[in-house]
């Protein structure tokens, strides 16, 4: 841990932009850029920290400050990174960078043009709903309008489908009117439906000072 | 008084003392707490559950999630006493 305040935080790749902007970011950072390698920029912020605690609070911020990224007209493909990757200053940063230019262009080449989008399905609580017909009617709705699914963690007895979505920007307003459609359809059920997110459950990227997926 | 990584030395010692500390690990699921809060937070911004019934939920949550995490370090680290 170092005592200065010139470690970069890291919260994805994007292809080479200039952004600045006021943030309320991880260990409390007011603004967003970027430090450049090459054609990709890594959107960073300053902290005092190379080893940020892990809290919900932290994740979650990461999570809004991509978030904003993923809203800007000047960003097509966010790449995201998991929580927690800091860096000393901007050359080693930019050292990490190198060895992970083949992975990252991949990984934007995966996920171009493209967000995702959250949808859960939950249960009423009498429970009186056909889980099997509600999980069809999901996949015959939004499967075809996007480019990528995952079945995500059924943390709940409640919970008939969590899924996340890849969808490209130009699909959007078509699967909304999937997702409605879905909603309108079966009213007894809740639908929890989020994003746009970075696309986390399409591109899997763990920088460090070893080496890259 | 005997240490959890003891028993690997000593396979004799007591099937007890290896009960005991699976018990433990299981009695301290944090996956399931964490579910549990996954879950508790859902419903709430759903409006399935008042936020008195939430906050009071994810307090509790919280707090064994705390000792799940505590005694699951011991048990990892060898250093959780069997009596």
């Amino acid at each position: 841990m170092s005592d200065d305040n010139s470690n970069l935080y890291v919260y994805g790749i994007i292809e080479q932009t200039d952004i600045e902007m006021e943030v309320d970011g991880v260990y409390g950072a007011s603004t967003l850029g970027t430090v450049d390698y090459r054609s990709h920029s890594a959107l960073t912020s300053t902290i005092d920290t190379t080893d940020p605690e892990r809290t919900d609070e932290a994740v979650a911020t990461h999570d809004d400050v991509l978030r904003a990224v993923v809203e800007r007209d000047d960003v097509e493909t966010v790449v995201p990174m998991g929580f927690g990757m800091a860096f000393k200053n901007a050359r080693t940063l930019k050292g990490v960078m190198r060895g992970a230019q083949r992975a990252f262009r991949k990984a934007l080449n995966d996920v171009e043009g493209c967000v995702e989008l959250g949808i859960k399905l939950v249960d009423p609580a009498d429970g009186a709903t056909d889980a099997d017909e509600l999980r069809g009617a999901l996949e015959d709705e939004l499967d075809p309008l996007s480019a990528g699914q995952t079945e995500d963690d059924l943390f709940s007895d409640r919970l008939i489908a969590n899924r996340s979505y890849l969808v490209e920007q130009d699909q959007r307003d078509a699967f909304d009117e999937a997702v409605e459609r879905v909603e309108t359809e079966n009213e007894d059920v809740l639908v929890k439906y989020t994003g746009p997110w970075a696309p986390y459950n399409f591109v899997d990227i763990h920088i460090g000072a070893e080496a890259s997926n | 008084m005997i240490l959890v990584d003891d028993l690997l030395l000593k396979p004799f010692v007591s099937l007890l003392d290896i009960l005991h500390a699976m018990v433990l690990d299981e009695l301290h699921d944090m996956g399931a707490i964490r579910d549990e809060i996954k879950e508790n937070q859902l419903l709430y911004e759903l409006g399935e559950r008042p936020e008195s019934e939430y906050e009071r939920k994810k307090g509790r949550l919280e707090a064994e999630l705390q000792v799940a995490e505590e005694v699951h370090e011991k048990l990892i680290s060898g250093n959780i006493e069997v009596q």
